[in-house]
């Protein structure tokens, strides 16, 4: 017992299954090495990429003349690159290398095929910088994260294709009767991204809908992004590392089902509620918001399954880095969700619609939940690819306190001058340079949040060098974030 | 519940020949301390998150109800009913909704716009500053009056209804209003209020600005007075009752006489 009076040693196990077991995951870890990191790797120079673009544009709204004469630094070029390089280069490649460790360890067989994925990594790559630098010479399509120009968006969707095969293999070849719910939230993932870019690009481009319906089709893709692609492999994996971590199963199977297939049906009528007010038949933009409502469904049932799980090991959190990441993820999933149901009432959507608000609700659910839950898995992944432990927890703790201190920030800002700048628009009496003008200071203190993230990123990027260039400490016990006392090396974290 | 997936995991499948790698064994300590792969429990459903479910799909389910505008694909408006009736009210061409507004409706929007700032909603003006058109003999008396004032203005001491005015001055309204709203704000105060003189119609304000082309500044309250109280040329008989409200009446068209 250690003084936190949680169990940290797992009771049951014979001897000889947990050796056979542990070099099983072993090799599986070791077959999953080149790909893994070259995900990561890749999303890592991503994230610092779109970092230094997200500081730029959010220092351009309130001081407009930074570097305006210069084309490919516009206002209108730099923002969507920001947020490809975000949502394509980082958030995506890092979410798919944890989908991959995650694929092979849960269908419990060596990593098959790994020519596909290195091969998806490359052209994932190409497409990225391809479509980033289309946008940055003014090719940007202008649709929300839709932006790549036609000969990107195909790179990107062969890059998909090679993934995506390779994912429904290894499922083809997995051993072992169960099929854990990380699994049907990581298949469902890998359609459900195909569904969304074909049925995205299709309608947008190949054979584009009439008038204003496309951006009825635009909100659709760019909501469905967040909930069906980094939605599923952010809670996907949220429901790996917390039992894992904490040595605890799911507190429940039923739970489990219910928040999948509920988040799986309601989660594709959205989309449509960020059109409020706008020239829409009121049954469209009503059905996505009623759809918005029952997504409180799933979030409560997952949200309780989470912490039913936690509960009585919310201690822990003092020492694993993952599981403070992850459980705070989690937190945010929720958060964000409600916040989603909020903004999306009529009554409310009034005043927060295209406002900054909006801004503030993509990040709640790309860097609160799903980015937050990616840097736990990568601090529980990366070591068991390079044989080595993270090596200073001082560095650990900056980047989580950066981060969340950073996005907090944020999200209140943008929040409050949401609110702010929606009711002031509705003021006629004020002209609409004021409106703008009252959110200034907001916008402000949303460029101080930035600084905090620029600085929680090149901390990381830094940590994690050197886990890639095999700097990190060589030992048995792990990088805990204090120290724990009495029981060594045999706490299971 | 996991016992049997422990046991069957000794004999590893092809592709795990562990046997033949020696450094296996010093497998990364990472792994060696980590715990089992995560099971599921299967704790049941609480009955509150049942309650929480019902809630959700019954508010989810009234919001579609209240808000759907009757699922109509023309219906912009969440509530319902209203888009139908403008949808008749568009009709195919934009100037048939303009004709269907009676003369005194459109002449309503024009007062409300440009006159009632001085002469009030209730068109009993202010007291000792602006005349009341409400009862007043040049608003009721026949139109050749009023329609000197409007299109000219008027300026200097006047006597309404047996009260003293004359402190503000009435702008003209000829290079502002067109002949049509000229006469329908005409026909609008001649009816409204309880009064009920004839209607305007664009030709007599039209006959009217020409015959006043060569007046260039405001009238004074002998200058009315000087022209008989006499209805314009080419209207309605003298006295005939103005259109009930609502009823409508195409712009330029005579209106029919009642009674």
């Amino acid at each position: 017992m250690n003084a936190s009076g949680i169990p940290l040693k797992e009771p049951s196990v014979s001897a000889a299954a947990a050796d056979a077991e542990q070099v099983e995951r072993a090799l599986i870890d070791a077959s999953t090495r080149v790909p893994v990191l070259m995900f990561y790797a890749s999303a890592m120079a991503w994230l610092i990429i779109g970092t230094l673009l997200a500081g730029f544009v959010s220092f351009k709204l309130h001081t407009p003349d930074l570097f305006s004469d210069i084309s490919f630094l516009t206002w209108g070029r730099v923002r969507p690159a920001h947020m490809n390089v975000m949502v394509y280069g980082w958030a995506s490649m890092a979410g798919i290398g944890t989908a991959i460790w995650l694929m092979a360890r849960l269908c419990r067989t060596v990593l098959r095929y790994p020519l596909l994925l290195v091969a998806g990594a490359g052209f994932w790559n190409l497409g990225v910088l391809l479509g980033v630098g289309g946008i940055l010479l003014g090719d940007s399509t202008g649709y929300q994260w839709l932006e790549f120009p036609h000969y990107a968006a195909i790179i990107l969707f062969v890059a998909y294709t090679l993934i995506a095969s390779w994912a429904v293999l290894m499922f083809r070849f997995r051993r072992g009767e169960q099929i854990y719910i990380t699994q049907w939230y990581l298949l469902g993932a890998f359609l459900w991204f195909p569904w969304l870019y074909a049925a995205g690009q299709l309608m947008l481009f190949v054979v584009p809908v009439q008038g204003v319906l496309q951006s009825a089709v635009g909100w659709w893709y760019a909501n469905n992004l967040l909930f069906l692609w980094f939605g599923a492999i952010g809670l996907g994996t949220a429901y790996y590392m917390i039992p894992k971590v904490i040595g605890r199963p799911v507190y429940s199977y039923h739970l489990a089902t219910i928040g999948f297939w509920t988040y799986a049906l309601f989660s594709s009528w959205t989309g449509m509620q960020r059109l409020v007010d706008g020239p829409f038949p009121a049954w469209m933009v009503t059905a996505s918001i009623a759809a918005t409502i029952l997504t409180i469904i799933p979030v409560a049932t997952v949200g309780l399954n989470h912490h039913m799980t936690m509960q009585g090991y919310f201690p822990l959190l003092r020492y694993s880095p993952t599981l403070r990441f992850t459980v705070f993820g989690a937190i945010s999933y929720t958060v964000f969700s409600v916040v989603g149901v909020l903004i999306s009432l009529r009554s409310v959507a009034r005043y927060v619609n295209f406002t900054q608000a909006s801004i503030a609700y993509s990040h709640l659910g790309l860097y609160a939940f799903f980015t937050m839950v990616i840097f736990g898995s990568m601090y529980y992944i990366v070591p068991r690819l390079v044989g080595r432990e993270w090596r200073y927890a001082s560095l650990i703790k900056l980047h989580f306190w950066a981060s969340v201190y950073g996005i907090g920030l944020m999200t209140l800002m943008l929040l409050a001058g949401g609110f702010l700048q929606g009711e002031n628009m509705e003021n006629p009496s004020l002209a609409f340079s004021e409106t703008t003008e009252t959110v200034l200071p907001y916008l402000r203190g949303r460029s101080l949040a930035g600084i905090l993230l620029t600085a929680s990123h090149f901390i990381f990027a830094y940590h994690f060098g050197l886990m890639l260039f095999g700097l990190g400490r060589t030992s048995t016990v792990p990088t805990f974030l204090n120290p724990v006392e009495a029981e060594g090396p045999e706490t299971h974290l | 519940m996991n016992e049997e997936t422990a046991k069957s995991a000794s004999p590893i499948g092809q592709g795990m020949d562990y046997g033949e790698q020696a450094d296996v064994q010093q497998v990364h300590a990472a792994v060696q301390r980590e715990k089992r792969e995560p099971r599921v429990g299967a704790e049941p459903l609480s009955i509150w998150l049942i309650a929480v479910y019902g809630l959700a799909v019954f508010f989810g389910g009234a919001y579609l109800g209240r808000y759907s505008g009757n699922f109509s694909g023309d219906a912009l408006d969440p509530y319902g009913g209203e888009p139908q009736a403008m949808k008749k009210a568009a009709g195919p061409q934009g100037e048939q909704q303009q004709a269907e507004l009676s003369p005194r409706d459109r002449g309503k929007k024009i007062f409300a716009a440009n006159c009632q700032t001085c002469h009030q909603a209730n068109g009993l003006g202010v007291a000792g500053q602006y005349p009341p058109l409400a009862g007043s003999e040049f608003t009721t008396g026949g139109s050749r009056r009023p329609a000197m004032i409007v299109l000219k203005g008027l300026q200097g001491p006047v006597t309404v209804k047996g009260q003293k005015f004359g402190t503000a001055v009435m702008q003209p309204w000829d290079k502002t209003l067109t002949d049509q709203k000229i006469a329908d704000v005409l026909t609008y105060e001649r009816s409204e209020w309880g009064n009920s003189a004839s209607p305007v119609t664009a030709e007599q304000v039209a006959a009217l600005r020409k015959e006043l082309a060569n007046h260039p500044e405001s009238f004074g309250e002998h200058d009315i007075l000087a022209v008989p109280d006499e209805d314009l040329p080419g209207g309605a008989p003298a006295g005939a009752a103005p259109p009930k409200p609502g009823e409508a009446a195409k712009p330029g068209e005579s209106p029919k006489p009642q009674g």
